[in-house]
């Protein structure tokens, strides 16, 4: 390393074998810009699909129902434990400082500001966008998506513009329910040392909720669905080289959009952070 | 005796291409050009395909065969040259003219391409949906049953695409071009991965569409059989272009060794 920085120094070429390396990762570079240029275009292409008819009602109801109904049980499952766990880790440091009663509100404001969006849209991530880059993956390659082309269908339309909506809708519904079910597992850890009542627990819980911890929290919600559901139909649209191919589109589906929902996070918080210091 | 017959077929043989020749031509291509990362695939090509002919078009793996008729249905634009279709240049038309045009023009993929998704009536049902004004549920029902007659397999309608044969795979991808009626039918290796049998069979599918409909057809083969059966005209690609084209029996006995290495079966 040390000799290949002198080398530059005095204007000779680094080694045959470090200079591989460095133009691989120059390589690297090329292909992330056009990774995300062509991800650009590509949303460009979803936006003008988006508002030109025909719409594609049926498949559209199809894809939000089955990416809702596909994932109910799943999230229902992890909220719930989601809500049971956060309770009871934090039940010994909240009852150090004598504020157990405070752990209902507590448990909520973290759910619903953070940890319930977030995990749900990690676990969508994993399943429908990996159900999605596979799903459209496997039809690049077996020819279905040029088949559709050339039976005069638009295939942008009627595979990508009905799933990301479907995403983009259904995430925000799949994170609602997720906060309910997470309440009642906090609820039933909440009970296992002590007791209080349903209604109680309620009223403790909203009552530590402000709108400014309800909004930012919604709205992240729906560019968690759009950046799944874009994402993995990206991935699989242009998926190649056979099966090898199918399997890499939904891993990249499932890494990248998990990478953007953390980063669409860290925005979001940045943002409600400067929209709440305005609010007060 | 057996000569007089080659005779009479050869002036068969002659009579039918003058005929075609008459006919007018539904696709012209001149000096197309197509390259993929630096690699030219296609270098220049030259055809014309008259109404209600059958095109067969041989050579080998990855030569780019399957390119060329990518082109004309504009799934793939080439760099260079000119593709008609119906007199129309396929790199000009706008969305709307390219789908008016892929209702006319039919292609069955080499892996059949049906929606692993769907029924074979829904697979049928799809293209005819989107293309078609018809709106009546019995009419549909009835053009669906119409074409699975056609292929032989009115009985798998309900059937989901995983529970066919490879033939019968081949068939519902025949039918499902065949719904819209096209005036062109790209088969893109027709009888690859089908035993004798059913590509004997699938080969007098080829050519009852073609005396049914008299539609025009390029078909991609490797199959001698099949290029036997179905060939007015053939065509060997390599290296990018054109190397000769005839009939089968032209090319089977050509002076050229070369051409005629295509027909020896070992």
């Amino acid at each position: 390393m040390n000799l290949n920085i002198k080398k530059i120094f005095r204007n000779e070429a680094p080694k045959s074998n470090h200079n591989e390396f460095d133009l691989s990762r120059f390589k690297n570079v090329e292909s992330f810009l056009n990774e995300i240029g062509g991800l650009s275009r590509f949303t460009g292409n979803f936006f003008r699909e988006l508002f030109r008819p025909p719409y594609e009602h049926k498949e559209l109801l199809k894809q939000t129902y089955s990416i809702g109904l596909s994932t109910l049980p799943l999230i229902g499952i992890t909220a719930f434990i989601m809500g049971l766990v956060l309770t009871l880790q934090s039940r010994p440091v909240m009852a150090e400082f004598g504020a157990e009663s405070w752990l209902p509100g507590m448990v909520s404001v973290s759910i619903v500001r953070e940890i319930g969006p977030v995990i749900t849209a990690l676990i969508c991530a994993g399943k429908i966008g990996s159900g999605i880059g596979a799903e459209l993956g496997s039809m690049r390659v077996t020819e279905q998506i040029d088949a559709m082309e050339v039976s005069g269908t638009n295939p942008m339309k009627y595979l990508v513009v009905t799933r990301v909506i479907a995403t983009t809708f259904m995430i925000p519904i799949l994170v609602f329910y997720s906060d309910a079910i997470s309440f009642f597992g906090s609820y039933i850890a909440v009970n296992m040392h002590g007791f209080i009542s349903f209604p109680l627990f309620i009223n403790q819980a909203f009552d530590s909720l402000h709108y400014y911890d309800l909004i930012p929290a919604t709205i992240k919600t729906f560019f968690f669905g759009f950046a799944i559901g874009i994402i993995s139909c990206y991935k699989g649209y242009f998926s190649e080289n056979g099966t090898e191919g199918v399997g890499k589109a939904a891993n990249s589906a499932v890494v990248i959009s998990s990478l953007v929902i953390f980063i669409i996070d860290l925005i979001a918080v940045q943002l409600s952070e400067v929209f709440h210091v305005f609010s007060i | 005796m057996f000569s007089r017959f080659k005779m009479l077929e050869q002036k068969e043989n002659i009579i039918s291409n003058s005929m075609i020749n008459n006919h007018k031509i539904v696709i012209q291509i001149e000096h197309l050009k197509k390259s993929f990362n630096g690699n030219n695939v296609l270098k220049d090509i030259n055809l014309t395909v008259r109404e209600g002919e059958n095109l067969v078009i041989l050579g080998k793996s990855g030569i780019g065969k399957s390119v060329l008729i990518k082109c004309i249905v504009g799934l793939i634009y080439p760099d260079a040259g000119s593709l008609k279709v119906f007199g129309k240049e396929v790199a000009e038309m706008n969305p709307r003219e390219l789908n008016v045009l892929r209702t006319r023009v039919g292609f069955i993929f080499q892996g059949n391409a049906l929606y692993d998704s769907m029924t074979v009536r829904e697979n049928l049902e799809f293209p005819l949906r989107r293309n078609k004004t018809i709106t009546d549920p019995y009419v549909i029902e009835e053009l669906i049953v119409d074409t699975l007659e056609n292929v032989g397999l009115v009985d798998a309608i309900d059937k989901m695409p995983s529970e066919l044969s490879g033939g019968m795979k081949k068939r519902i991808g025949v039918a499902r071009t065949l719904i819209l009626k096209p005036e062109i039918i790209l088969y893109d290796e027709p009888t690859t991965g089908l035993d004798p049998l059913t590509s004997r069979e699938i080969s007098n599918l080829i050519l009852k569409i073609q005396n049914k409909y008299n539609a025009s057809s390029i078909i991609i083969s490797h199959d001698l059989n099949c290029s036997k059966i179905t060939s007015d005209r053939m065509m060997i690609l390599h290296e990018g272009i054109i190397r000769t084209e005839g009939t089968f029996d032209e090319l089977k006995s050509s002076d050229d060794e070369w051409v005629r290495s295509y027909f020896k079966i070992d």
